[in-house]
């Protein structure tokens, strides 16, 4: 229950395409299936025919395929070469646009497509039929009619391209069809939230994740199942549907751990297994249900373990909760100068728990991110950006982990002089009126008031927070490039 | 997290860019990347006996020794403080000393991601340049993957040979000096991804296939800033049998973070009247000083207008703010059961973003295309024909 759910984890060679993994299927029309491949099966793409899974299973990915005859044999397709487009002197001048143009009839064309699922006819053949019909084909620009055949071809052939499922394209996969899964996490997002993190072979990463493991997997396929990841999660079970599309191997699979929010500390009436039943006393579906519940048992307590030594490397939180109250109670199991970012889909819902950072002592240099992405079609002659793009990918907020310990040197000179001088007269009045406790106390919150130059910048820590954490936040830095910008900005 | 959670017993690895130490505490010889500020970042090693100075203060390495990495560090002096951070890719791309042109953080992320960079993987770059971009991919690919680095300027080349070397990185990557060009990598059947940033990337083109290995897919980038240089890669890619050619752009925002006062029209108005009530009640008072110091009448009226010091103001702003008095003290007639009106109001404050007036409007096109296996490993169809035919 605890564990990640997996159909089946496979351990083939990561070149080759395998029996019993996902696979993509990208076809003419540039849609993507997801299947799961079976072996001596028979996988339809719809009007793009259909072909057996053998005849792919073992090749090397990278390979584009074509069904050719009427018993669905498949053979590597070689994409034509891009070919310089030659300039004619047509324009659209004497091109009406309605359908008249195209002298076959809606059924003609429709039985011309049944046979070519046939296999009678071959997606080449039919293209051909239809721009011999087309009484305007010759007076269009040869752009146009480059586009023309690049357009009917992604209808009538019969081609079909596996892909390996990657992180970007397993991110692009979902981002295009169902971007609200993985909340709206685009490939250069997250990829710009793979470099922050510093992820790499052996970290240790504590994530809170609810695009429903795309995270996950993203740092999971950068650590190659060295070291680990531990995911908090609420609910009943993780939902890190994601990672299954991923074909890890065991190794990586077991290199992601998770937890829930409701057991990190260990309840009051938490008991063991071995507290709750008599082992010896046990036989048939009890004894299962027993070791059941040990291994269970084991892999909470595993998991705790992980967590309580405080010693991540990175701290993400992608989640729908507010995300400073996920970081009040995490930062403390970040080790010193590491990255802790926070992924939001909703730039405003980060600019609260950005200022909430930069108060944090505990937290340095908050900086908050978004990302611009833009395609282009390249052809030669024909290069453009594409006339839609991406909107939205989501933000980024990240930040350093710092340890901080209060330093004198936080105070300017004339601060310094002043502390002196209060300190002198606290000296003088305690030895007065011998009240100790209270003179030092004064002399705290003064100094508290005359090192923060705004209100902002004295924050209590609220119950939980690294016990090394002092609830002065000695903002020397942040204070003096505000004041550089300030000046800046008189100056010109 | 502190000194205690030290393990015992750790086998001595050296501090390197491609990983974190065990301890996480900062080691004699040890590089630290000391942060001043966003704008102002240094990297030093660390050697007992040395001193760092800034015009922050003072600082021995000595007393960094010991310290936990991300530790706020005061001045000997007591003026000032850093903080002490573990050297990171990102971190280097920083502070690096520029040779040349280098990549920043975003086509360094996306060109790891959509080339799958991830660890085992070999790859070839070319050119070296200042080495940003290899520290990313070298501690992506470690620990058992490699990176074969092509630079034809001698100089450069030597200069991030040492820098690797210092950086712990020297397993992990291959620097040569060689004019990829005219001489291609000399590579073959050896690598999964290729980095083209080269003036003509297309000349590079046919070797870097060479290079890949052939019975298995393989992603290869261009990185060209203009236009024209991408037209004539898309001819020699595809003449050499890429395929599923993409180009991207990618650019990354940096926002600014403000808070800001909003008041509404009332509490602007409410402030106004504040202030208007108190200059009327501080009429008599003034005047009756004012009276004492001997000064004439119309030196009085001046300060009764202005509440700064008595200075002759002009005409016209004497009259634009009587008028607006004027009118405000109509309307404070028609408001006399609204109580007291504050002078100070605290508005509601809101938390804004802006994008900087300045930024980045191109970096480079980023090309991407793959090649597909030239050697075809059998079917399971055809492994299953082959055992019945024996």
């Amino acid at each position: 229950m605890e564990s990640v759910q997996h159909d089946q984890p496979v351990s083939g060679n990561p070149d080759t395409i395998n029996a019993g993994e996902h696979v993509f299927i990208k076809m003419p029309s540039d849609n993507v299936k997801c299947i799961v491949l079976k072996p001596n099966s028979n996988v339809s793409l719809g009007k793009f025919g259909t072909f057996k899974a053998n005849d792919i299973i073992g090749r090397a990915w990278g390979n584009t395929y074509e069904i050719y005859d009427k018993d669905n044999k498949t053979r590597i397709y070689h994409l034509d070469e891009i070919n310089e487009v030659e300039e004619t002197k047509n324009n659209n001048r004497e091109i009406i646009d309605d359908s008249s143009a195209q002298k076959l009839t809606l059924e003609d064309i429709r039985a011309l497509k049944n046979e070519g699922l046939k296999g009678e006819l071959t997606g080449e053949e039919i293209v051909n039929k239809l721009k011999e019909s087309h009484s305007a084909f010759d007076k269009k620009t040869a752009y146009s009619q480059a586009k023309y055949l690049q357009k009917k071809g992604k209808k009538f052939h019969k081609i079909f391209t596996p892909i390996k499922p990657t992180t970007y394209f397993v991110n692009e996969y979902f981002y295009t069809k169902n971007p609200v899964k993985i909340r709206d996490i685009r490939m250069d997002t997250l990829s710009q939230l793979l470099s922050y993190s510093n992820v790499h072979s052996g970290c240790k990463i504590l994530v809170v994740d609810d695009t429903q493991g795309m995270i996950v997997s993203a740092l999971a396929e950068r650590m190659g199942g060295q070291g680990t990841i531990l995911g908090l999660y609420d609910g009943d079970n993780p939902h890190y549907d994601v990672v299954k599309y991923m074909n890890f191997n065991q190794e990586i699979l077991d290199s992601i751990k998770v937890l829930s929010w409701l057991r990190i500390h260990r309840p009051a009436d938490e008991k063991t297994p071995d507290e709750l039943q008599d082992v010896t006393q046990l036989s048939g579906k009890d004894l299962e249900g027993y070791h059941r519940r040990v291994k269970a048992y084991k892999i909470v307590e595993e998991s705790r373990q992980i967590l309580f030594e405080s010693n991540f490397d990175a701290l993400i939180v992608a989640s729908q909760y507010k995300p400073e109250s996920i970081l009040e109670k995490l930062l403390q199991y970040v080790r010193g100068s590491r990255p802790v970012i926070v992924y939001h889909p909703h730039k405003e819902a980060l600019l609260e728990t950005s200022t909430w950072m930069r108060r944090c002592p505990d937290l340095l240099a908050p900086q908050l991110t978004e990302s611009w992405l833009r395609k282009s079609q390249v052809l030669p002659g024909r290069t453009h950006p594409e006339m839609s793009t991406w909107g939205s990918g989501g933000s980024l907020l990240s930040a350093t982990k710092i340890i901080n310990k209060p330093v004198q040197a936080a105070l300017t000179k004339r601060e310094r002089l002043a502390q002196e001088k209060r300190n002198a007269e606290a000296k003088k009045l305690k030895r007065t009126h011998g009240e100790t406790e209270k003179a030092e106390t004064v002399v705290i919150t003064e100094l508290i008031t005359t090192t923060t130059t705004t209100t902002t910048t004295v924050s209590t820590q609220d119950s939980v927070g690294p016990p090394s954490a002092v609830p002065v936040v000695l903002e020397g830095d942040k204070e003096t490039e505000d004041e550089r910008l300030v000046k800046r900005v008189k100056q010109e | 997290m502190s000194e205690s959670s030290i393990e015992k017993n750790v086998p001595v690895v050296k501090q390197s860019f491609a990983r974190y130490k065990a301890h996480n505490i900062i080691e004699e010889g040890d590089l630290v990347v000391v942060y001043l500020s966003k704008e102002n970042m240094v990297i030093i090693r660390v050697q007992d006996g040395e001193y760092f100075n800034c015009k922050f203060g003072t600082y021995k390495h000595a007393d960094m020794i010991g310290l936990e990495y991300g530790t706020k560090l005061g001045s000997s002096t007591g003026r000032g403080f850093l903080y002490l951070l573990y050297p990171t890719p990102e971190l280097w791309t920083l502070v690096l000393p520029h040779r040349t042109q280098i990549l920043y953080i975003a086509d360094i992320s996306f060109v790891m991601n959509f080339l799958n960079l991830r660890p085992g993987m070999s790859m070839i770059e070319s050119g070296t340049g200042s080495g940003s971009f290899s520290h990313s991919i070298a501690r992506t690919l470690a620990p058992t993957g490699h990176l074969y680095t092509f630079e034809y300027h001698q100089e450069r080349a030597n200069a991030a040979t040492k820098e690797f070397a210092q950086h712990e990185l020297s397993d992990l990557i291959t620097v040569e000096c060689r004019d990829v060009c005219k001489d291609g990598f000399g590579l073959e059947n050896m690598v999964d991804a290729v980095f083209l940033d080269l003036p003509a990337p297309w000349e590079a083109v046919a070797s870097a296939k060479k290079a890949f290995k052939q019975d298995k897919i393989g992603k290869i980038c261009t990185f060209s800033p203009c236009i024209e240089q991408i037209s004539r890669t898309v001819t020699s890619l595809s003449e050499n049998g890429f395929v599923d050619i993409q180009m991207y752009e990618c650019l990354i925002r940096f926002n600014e973070i403000r808070v800001i006062p909003m008041w509404t029209i009332d509490e602007a108005m409410e402030k106004q009247r504040a202030i208007e009530k108190k200059r009327k009640r501080a009429v008599p008072r003034e005047v009756s000083s004012k009276i004492k110091s001997a000064r004439t009448e119309v030196s009085v009226d001046d300060s009764n207008t202005s509440s700064t010091v008595a200075t002759p103001t002009s005409t016209a702003g004497l009259d634009s703010e009587e008028s607006t008095s004027a009118t405000m003290s109509l309307s404070t007639t028609e408001a006399d059961v609204v109580p007291e009106p504050r002078e100070r109001i605290d508005p509601q404050n809101i938390t804004v973003t802006k994008l900087p007036m300045e930024q980045r409007g191109h970096t480079s096109y980023l090309m991407f295309a793959t090649l597909p296996p030239a050697l075809q490993r059998p079917s399971l169809a055809e492994q299953k024909a082959n055992q019945g035919g024996n």
